[in-house]
């Protein structure tokens, strides 16, 4: 007995040892090893700092503007940081924080406080509006059909319109269907999506993939992999597979305006890969970094592009996509009540009907 | 007549009880306990939010110990299933994380009776969690899944002490990630692409304790209270990450209440 017992004896005085080691290493690594993060303290110098923080380590577009139009971060922070003063009010102290924000020319780029929301909008409010929703009804009236935030109708020229002002809602295969569906009957379609600034980019794939009968490339996305300015993942494709419900055989013509951004502008790039669709209007206004949200040390909360998307030609559509027909709604037409970005579609796929 | 035997037998329920445990060798009893938590909570999740998060959390615990034939019976194993929410708010208030886990552990122990009154229990444990975090006021990247697969080392103290004429049992249990995998999206990942495109890669990650350490600690006494006991106790969870450049981390303190049923299993005389 006294043979068989002295093995195990070593064997559990051994389990015990490297238990008590075990025990002794586990609390030396767990005082050394808790997992905080650095933050600043809640005063302006500190929100400042976390602010240029955030954009430095999370922004997915600083190496690309400073291609583009030279931004330095870095000078960013040497240039603002001199107008942070711990006497200043929270107004003027988001004000700086804003004006700091607006170098990085980005209407995704917002910071938002209970008293107000720094924005950059310099990528529509520069440009012709090209858009009026009282010439528009009439060529909607009132009878259209509506789902899912989606109008649309058979204009007098057989020719179907579609008016998507935005994709915050979500496009189930039904609602999609149903439209195809009532507009099979025309000879073409114009798919307006002037003054639609974005939504659920599931949304906008969804409708998409309408009009393509086999899977497609409509572009591709990375995200970043680190703080680095330059950390990204290689870029992906995006693929569009056909929607399982009817799908528009016929042209199509997209309506596009420089209110067209962030999720928009992704649906612009991928109707780009679409074959029988046509872009026609004004350049669309841009955002293709899907944008990300984080806040400061006093609540005011920020929001960033964080993942960038490019299209099938792996070019950033950042500041927008270029109509395949640029068309503008001229002064007479305005006068006129006539929208020239409508009238030049019918025109068009009256033309490709007959 | 009634009454008083009533009374009498209501005051004889804990010396009947106490009478009981001692004629069972304690090493194969079996015991279940149910216990509810309340309690702070602080997290951190820098794919939501660089700021730390403080507030309440509930938890439900249920623990089975139960005895095996392994090592001449000195194994016993020990099933806990944990469920918690918790509601954090940031620093000013101004947003609100809600989260919710669910845990499971399974848990082999070994036992030395170092003294008739202590003894000392350890081996492995294997657990599972999964779960989320949601951020009230986030567009893109409102939320974070939790799923974690961790190998722990377990270890427990457990010494029996009279007080008030009364077999009150003390417990220290700790449970250590040795090693463990863990979800998480990379640093700047955007779920869309993770579930949306299909282009999840890089996202089971390795956890240890070099990188971040995660450990259960309960401390219980269990006071016995008719046929069953009552059980006092704390609990500190510390459950945290630090993958693919994101930083998360889960503390708890808990206050515990609830109770203990032990029992042991008689085989009928004919199976004997």
């Amino acid at each position: 007995m006294k043979d068989k017992a002295r093995p195990t004896h070593y064997f559990l005085h051994g389990i015990r040892r490297a238990l008590e080691g075990l025990l002794l290493c586990a609390f030396t690594v767990t005082l050394s090893n808790c997992v905080t993060e650095d933050t600043f303290d809640n005063n302006n110098k500190g929100n400042f700092e976390a602010l240029w923080r955030i954009i430095d380590e999370h922004y997915c577009f600083l190496d690309d503007k400073n291609k583009t139009y030279g931004l330095d971060w870095d000078a960013i922070h040497a240039q603002y940081s001199n107008r942070i003063t711990e006497s200043m009010k929270p107004e003027q102290l988001f004000e700086v924080c804003g004006d700091m924000l607006r170098e990085l020319q980005d209407g995704h780029v917002n910071l938002t406080a209970s008293f107000n929301t720094a924005r950059y909008w310099d990528w529509f409010e520069r440009y012709p509006v090209n858009f009026s929703d009282s010439i528009q009804r009439k060529y909607l009236g009132t009878d259209y059909l509506y789902t899912q935030g989606i109008k649309y109708k058979i204009l007098p020229c057989n020719i179907g319109y579609v008016y998507c002002p935005s994709f915050e809602y979500s496009f189930g295969s039904g609602n999609l269907s149903a439209i195809f569906s009532h507009l099979a009957v025309c000879t073409g379609l114009i798919l307006d999506i002037r003054n639609n600034s974005g939504g659920q980019l599931t949304s906008a794939q969804a409708l998409a993939e309408c009009f393509i009968n086999e899977k497609t490339t409509g572009g591709y996305i990375c995200h970043k992999t680190g703080k680095g300015h330059s950390s990204f993942s290689s870029p992906e494709a995006i693929t569009l597979t056909p929607a399982e419900g009817i799908r528009w055989q016929k042209p199509v013509i997209v309506l596009t305006n420089r209110n067209c951004y962030s999720a928009a502008n992704t649906f612009v790039m991928y109707m780009k890969a679409c074959t029988n669709a046509t872009i026609l209007g004004a350049r669309t206004g841009g955002g293709c970094g899907m944008p990300f949200n984080s806040e400061l040390p006093n609540g005011w909360l920020v929001r960033f592009s964080a993942v960038p998307m490019y299209d099938i030609n792996m070019q950033l559509t950042e500041s927008g996509i270029d109509p395949d027909i640029h068309v503008d709604i001229t002064t007479s037409d305005w006068q006129n009540s006539t929208d020239t970005m409508i009238e030049e579609a019918i025109k068009r796929l009256t033309a490709t009907g007959q | 007549m009634h009454k008083v035997l009533t009374i009498l037998l209501f005051l004889l329920i804990p010396i009947l009880s106490f009478a009981q445990e001692n004629s069972v060798n304690p090493l194969s009893l079996r015991s279940h306990s149910t216990m509810l938590g309340i309690g702070s909570n602080n997290q951190l999740d820098t794919y939501l939010s660089p700021l730390e998060y403080t507030g309440t959390e509930v938890r439900f615990i249920q623990e089975n110990i139960k005895p095996t034939r392994l090592l001449s019976g000195r194994v016993s194993m020990q099933n806990i299933i944990q469920a918690n929410f918790s509601y954090t708010k940031s620093p000013t208030k101004d947003s609100k994380y809600l989260s919710g886990l669910l845990d499971w552990s399974l848990a082999l122990h070994y036992k030395w009776q170092i003294t008739p009154a202590l003894r000392i229990m350890a081996g492995p444990q294997l657990g599972m969690h999964g779960g989320g975090i949601y951020n009230t006021r986030n567009g893109n990247n409102p939320a974070q899944l939790r799923l974690a697969l961790d190998i722990n080392a377990s270890g427990l103290a457990v010494y029996q002490f009279q007080l008030f004429k009364r077999s009150i049992e003390a417990r220290y249990q700790l449970d250590f990630l040795l090693a463990g995998m863990v979800f998480s999206p990379e640093y700047g990942q955007s779920y869309y692409e993770i579930f949306s495109l299909d282009q999840g890669k890089h996202n089971v990650c390795f956890n240890s304790p070099f990188s971040a350490v995660t450990a259960n600690q309960m401390l219980t006494l269990d006071i016995p209270l008719g046929t069953a006991k009552l059980r006092l106790g704390v609990e500190n969870v510390i459950r945290q990450t630090h993958v693919n450049e994101l930083k998360t981390h889960d503390w708890t303190w808990l206050f515990l209440v609830g109770y203990v049923k032990q029992f042991s299993l008689i085989k009928p005389q004919h199976e004997r």
